[in-house]
């Protein structure tokens, strides 16, 4: 490997990198404005569900529960419904996901512990919101009855009482971990398309052969590949950084730590994009693999969904995924405060998969040219 | 518009797409993997999150509690801890996402009927497990050793998905987002392509108008797309037993103008672009992107903010997704869901006209 030669082909990447002016706009545009976009639009939490409310009873009991439903910020009050049925119609067409049906003699009911009933109509389409408000409506009933007494109530016996605390994201908001997945997203899309694409270019244009039939060896050519997208994708933290301050997402471990990881992880992810220059022969072919291959490994490795709730086939598939790997740790190294001890064997891993891969992109280029 | 310049136009598209039959397999068998991935992958439910217990009493009592978590679905239990520090070090290190941690006395005091005081710590980094998981392990304490007393008795009803499984939300979802990542871009691809090698340009010096040209690649590539949606209904509603509970021909009537949306999105695309590449990463922040994540299909639409909930209508995977819950899960008829099936209507007209006339003026 010569020195020489290498600034040679290094300069040369630069200069072509610097002239695809679109292709910069769009990393910076996934690093920043998509990641603010998601951070903001999307969330797991229940808030401002449409209700729709019928109150067979208009007692001021009734008032008052619906009132506590209402102006809590997980439910909306939509609209009053005349009938059950009308109510019905709403959560058939999508205007309201949970219907609140208080019945006539309600109030007086609770007052002479006759048990009352309340129905609850949930659109389950979405399991996982109508579980949540699910859970957020019984715990609005227990306020209720906390906050006015049946009069016939007898008092509360003790049992276990649940203290409940939770760890790294007190506040249970969806942002931290958004928007540390959408970094660890872009990390992932720039590290495979970029180099593929720039690999791929060479050879459509016949210019790869020009290249290796100077004394450029294998070695030489992959490290000037590498180099712009790995330094990119290093610069191109900062101000994704910014943004995670902007959401208030404290980093609790080492910054330098968490540098090396991400170098080490874009390398991986580089070596995926190596490996599918490789193996495709036109720019079409290598971007069909690079759009439709990236998007299952982007939602399977832990982006949207911990990989321990999927089934156990595709936990094994996702052992493959650096993706999986900088999830943890970026999860880790921000908010667990994680360091070295925890996060060595994901660091094995991603060098394992990244020399796997440029070894294996080594040996498809050199059967191919020769 | 001449029939016969059409028909002729449709055939060169239909050769050109058969004679390269890796983009056509890529058509079949990418929606497939991707019906079936997401499927199996996509589990928003808590179930078998993995859990510990720091069981400082060590009674009868604290041991009925353990027990009462393991026998849930919602818990799996892997270990107990001998202490404090090693139960923080699994959860560090992610080996279980919840923890049960019974104080001393924990017994005594039930026994004196003095409030007894039970921790429960839970991972807060992957939220969409951790707040139900959280509230679950919550409920299985306060009703421990019995059901608290209640004034109000809730009568809860889910409908349409009434026993909260994920794959009845997402498999229909992924109806809308499958087809928005296969047909706009291989539309778009096929027509920038012709513009790469210059034979576009033979096209538009031919009698062929912009209309005709837009009318050859449009059926081809619409019948592809059908066959697709067609497929992926089928096998999805079939394999991940979710019930069909609507019309069939509406939905195929619905389909039918989401696949033109689809197409016409991939001639815009084509439109503005003049490299693969470029059209490539455009349709992705337009089609696949967005229909991921704006479209409804894994995130509400009515949590975002209310800007945000603007943007997501931009995208008509959002009123597909809709009416395709509608029709599955709700058995929804046209009465209500006349408001997204026109919008799609529309939005469909609106882009061929745009994209159309952008064809029209970039050769001319």
């Amino acid at each position: 490997m010569s020195f020489v030669r290498l600034v040679g082909l290094l300069r040369k990447e630069a200069v072509q990198f610097l002239r695809d002016r679109l292709v910069l706009a769009l990393v910076l545009w996934l690093y920043t404005v998509e990641a603010v976009l998601c951070t903001y639009a999307l969330s797991f939490e229940v808030e401002n569900l449409p209700v729709a409310v019928v109150d067979q009873d208009r007692s001021l009991s009734s008032r008052k529960l619906i009132d506590l439903f209402t102006l809590s910020d997980a439910f909306e009050l939509a609209d009053h419904a005349a009938s059950p049925r009308e109510a019905a119609t709403w959560l058939e067409s999508g205007r309201v996901n949970m219907v609140m049906i208080v019945p006539g003699g309600f109030g007086r009911a609770y007052h002479t512990a006759t048990l009352p009933a309340i129905q609850f109509l949930f659109d389950g389409t979405n399991s996982n919101t109508a579980a949540n408000a699910r859970l957020y409506a019984m715990e609005l009933l227990r306020r209720f009855e906390l906050e006015h007494p049946s009069l016939s109530a007898g008092p509360v016996p003790h049992q276990a009482e649940p203290i409940i605390r939770t760890w790294y994201n007190p506040d249970q908001t969806t942002s931290a971990f958004m928007v540390l997945s959408m970094i660890a997203l872009a990390g992932m899309m720039v590290g495979v398309i970029h180099p593929a694409a720039s690999i791929v270019r060479e050879r459509e244009r016949g210019t790869i052969e020009q290249l290796l039939v100077t004394p450029i060896r294998l070695v030489e050519l992959f490290t000037a590949k590498t180099a712009p997208t790995l330094l990119m994708g290093t610069l191109a933290l900062f101000p994704s950084l910014l943004i995670v301050a902007w959401f208030d997402v404290p980093l609790r471990g080492s910054f330098a730590l968490f540098m090396v990881l991400t170098a080490l992880f874009l390398l991986s992810a580089i070596g995926l994009g190596v490996m599918i220059a490789a193996v495709s022969q036109t720019l079409q072919q290598a971007l069909l693999l690079a759009f439709f291959g990236l998007f299952p490994i982007m939602f399977l490795s832990g982006t949207l969904t911990p990989v321990e709730s999927m089934p156990s086939v595709l936990q094994t598939l996702s052992l493959a995924s650096p993706l999986r790997y900088y999830m943890d740790i970026i999860l880790s190294v921000f908010l667990k405060g994680a360091g070295w001890a925890e996060l060595w064997d994901e660091a094995l891993a991603l060098l394992a998969i990244g020399t796997g891969l440029f070894c294996l992109s080594a040996m498809v280029f050199k059967k191919r040219v020769t | 518009m001449k029939p016969a310049r059409v028909i002729t136009l449709i055939g060169k598209e239909g050769r050109e797409l058969i004679r390269d039959p890796i983009t056509l397999g890529l058509c079949a068998v990418m929606p497939l993997i991707m019906l079936f991935l997401f499927g199996y992958a996509v589990n928003l439910d808590v179930e078998n999150v993995a859990m510990g217990v720091y069981d400082e009493d060590r009674t009868p009592a604290s041991r009925d509690l353990t027990e009462r978590f393991a026998a849930t679905d919602y818990f799996d239990l892997r270990r107990t801890f001998g202490s404090l520090g090693e139960l923080e070090k699994a959860m560090q290190q992610g080996e279980i996402r919840l923890a049960l941690i019974v104080p001393r006395n924990f017994h005594r005091h039930l026994l004196e009927g003095a409030p007894a005081p039970t921790q429960i710590l839970v991972d807060g980094s992957y939220p969409a497990i951790a707040a139900l998981a959280g509230a679950y392990a919550e409920a299985i304490v306060s009703a421990f050793p019995r059901p608290r007393p209640s004034a109000i008795q809730p009568q809860v009803r889910v409908w349409y998905n009434p026993s909260m499984r994920s794959s009845h939300y997402i498999v229909p979802g992924l109806f809308a987002v499958i087809l928005m990542a296969f047909p706009p871009l291989l539309t778009a691809l096929a027509i920038v392509r012709e513009k790469e090698t210059g034979t576009i340009s033979q096209i538009f010096a031919s009698p062929a108008t912009s209309a005709e040209f837009v009318a050859g690649k449009l059926v081809p590539y619409g019948v592809v797309a059908f066959f697709e949606i067609v497929m992926v209904v089928a096998i999805g509603t079939l394999w991940f037993d979710v019930p069909f509970r609507g019309s069939v021909l509406l939905f195929l009537a619905a389909a039918m103008i989401y696949v033109l949306t689809t197409v016409a999105i991939g001639l815009l695309v084509s439109a503005v672009t003049s490299t693969q590449l470029s059209a490539m990463l455009l349709a992705l922040v337009v089609t696949l992107m967005p229909s991921f994540l704006f479209s409804g299909f894994l995130f509400p639409v009515f949590t975002m903010p209310l800007a945000l909930q603007i943007y997501s209508q931009l995208f008509p995977a959002t009123y597909f997704t809709e009416i395709s819950r509608g029709i599955v899960l709700k058995g929804a008829g046209i009465d209500s869901l006349a408001l997204p099936v026109s919008l799609l209507f529309l939005y469909t007209l609106v882009i061929f006209a745009i994209a159309t006339r952008r064809l029209r003026q970039k050769v001319a």
